[in-house]
């Protein structure tokens, strides 16, 4: 039977690994993007929020709403509804480039989500303690917030990662293609089964390599 | 009670002994909405702190002396009245270039839990110019002043309760600050504790001749330290009284239930 799976492997050889790389190719620089506007806007979240040094109420409200909407359109619809968006900054609304589009919105919306919770998560004194230690507000966010915050920030950015991976799969329907896409298109579309459960078993090792990494690198980086 | 120690000597504040002013409050009132209603925490308080003096503030818990000690730091606005911080007004402006030369001590030590005991200590020096290698002389300098040589690549979760507030008085010392605003240093720790910590500020003041603003509920740590103290009630100011401060003596648990 292994052999059997061995054979469909070696069939499909290229296109598992060619999907691989669009994969990887995506799920980069989603992270990439999300990492660091998700990061910009969870501070944002965190510091015009309503227990933040520079609350709020109307920048909040439109950071916190706009999260919200890209969070609630059902995935597959908010593909389809930011063609458009992808035609202006790609010129084109398909392929691998343009499904990078909606992914960094998903990872960007997902992880502020997450960076404004691991904030507020942090000791509420830190900011006096930074103050009258003599920082100033950039300083507090740097030498304090992010340090005391960090291996939370590793997790979220782990769980962040993981979820883009779940939403690469669907990418196909705009071109996107991936590991995904072949599984559906190829594996369970042309009734190649095997082929299915190969990429199945792919992702899952994908999964766990990303966690297993997150949670060590949290770990080695939480000392409290 | 303070009717009864001789040792207390009520004087005007006019009358005080002129020395540099190092923190001026004049008719200072704060405000706080406290669930939904506003509350004066803060009502007209006027007073001097000069240099080299350990000053209190005592009085219950609600009296507003962390208050003031925030005040006075520039960390929280006055509604009303004027603060000097060394002879400067403190604003909006003047106040993170007027608190770099000020240090707090806190009473939960708020230490940077992954940061490892030197790297806590130098970290106030990360947020100002200066030799990386001088920095780190004089860190290890003030840690065995403070007396944990041996902890520098220590973690704070692993000190005991005295050995972090000794960490965060290191860290305080780092900057050689003016004034050092003590916020209940005492409150957490056990008796032969607070009496290390409490000797270590002394020595701090003889020392360098900085000026410590201290707040604590406990009036044994108020006698044993400051010269000056001022009694809060309600916001205001009751008295402020002078003290004869004595030398800091160490006290075992059974000298402290017996004596005064």
């Amino acid at each position: 039977m292994i052999n059997q799976y061995m054979d469909t492997f070696r069939l499909f050889e290229v296109d598992i690994f060619r999907s691989l790389y669009e994969t990887v190719d995506m799920m980069f620089t989603a992270m990439a993007v999300s990492l660091i506007l998700g990061l910009i806007l969870g501070f944002v979240l965190f510091i015009t929020g309503s227990q933040g040094i520079f609350k709020n109420k109307a920048v909040y409200f439109v950071v916190s709403g706009l999260i919200n909407i890209t969070r609630s359109i059902p995935f597959i619809l908010f593909i389809i509804v930011i063609i458009p968006l992808n035609r202006v900054i790609l010129g084109t609304g398909f392929g691998v480039n343009a499904s990078k589009i909606p992914l960094s919105f998903i990872g960007i919306a997902t992880f502020s989500r997450f960076t404004e919770k691991d904030l507020l998560d942090v000791d509420k004194s830190i900011y006096e303690t930074s103050y009258a230690l003599g920082s100033n507000t950039l300083q507090y966010f740097i030498y304090f917030l992010l340090r005391e915050a960090r291996s939370g920030l590793v997790l979220s950015f782990t769980s962040t990662s993981i979820s883009l991976l779940s939403y690469s799969t669907v990418m196909g329907i705009i071109g996107g293609g991936g590991l995904g896409y072949l599984a559906i298109s190829e594996g369970y579309y042309n009734f190649n089964y095997k082929l299915m459960w190969i990429i199945i078993v792919m992702m899952i090792l994908i999964v766990q390599f990303i966690q297993t990494t997150g949670n060590v690198v949290a770990k080695k980086i939480d000392k409290r | 009670m303070f009717q009864t120690v001789s040792t207390f000597v009520i004087i005007d504040l006019t009358f005080s002994k002129l020395g540099e002013v190092m923190i001026k409050l004049e008719h200072i009132s704060k405000k706080f909405t406290i669930n939904g209603k506003e509350t004066k925490i803060i009502e007209d308080i006027s007073l001097q702190v000069e240099k080299g003096d350990i000053f209190g503030l005592v009085g219950e818990t609600g009296s507003g002396k962390s208050t003031i000690l925030r005040l006075m730091n520039g960390f929280m606005a006055p509604d009303e009245g004027n603060i000097f911080l060394m002879g400067e007004k403190l604003d909006e402006k003047t106040k993170y270039r007027l608190v770099k030369d000020t240090s707090m001590i806190f009473q939960d030590f708020n230490l940077l839990g992954n940061l490892n005991v030197l790297d806590n200590v130098l970290l106030p020096t990360r947020l100002r110019r200066g030799s990386k290698k001088d920095n780190l002389d004089k860190a290890k300098n003030l840690l065995s002043f403070v007396g944990l040589s041996n902890f520098e690549e220590s973690y704070i979760r692993n000190l005991s309760g005295g050995e972090k507030q000794r960490v965060a008085i290191a860290r305080t010392l780092m900057t050689s600050p003016k004034v050092v605003f003590c916020d209940e240093p005492t409150s957490a720790l056990d008796h032969k504790m607070s009496y290390e910590i409490l000797k270590l500020l002394k020595e701090i003041n003889d020392k360098f001749d900085t000026t410590i603003v201290l707040v604590s509920h406990d009036i044994s740590v108020i006698k044993s330290l400051c010269n000056r103290v001022a009694i809060l009630e309600k916001g205001k100011v009751r008295d402020i009284i002078s003290l004869d401060t004595k030398d800091l003596m160490p006290l075992s648990y059974r000298e402290a239930l017996l004596y005064d």
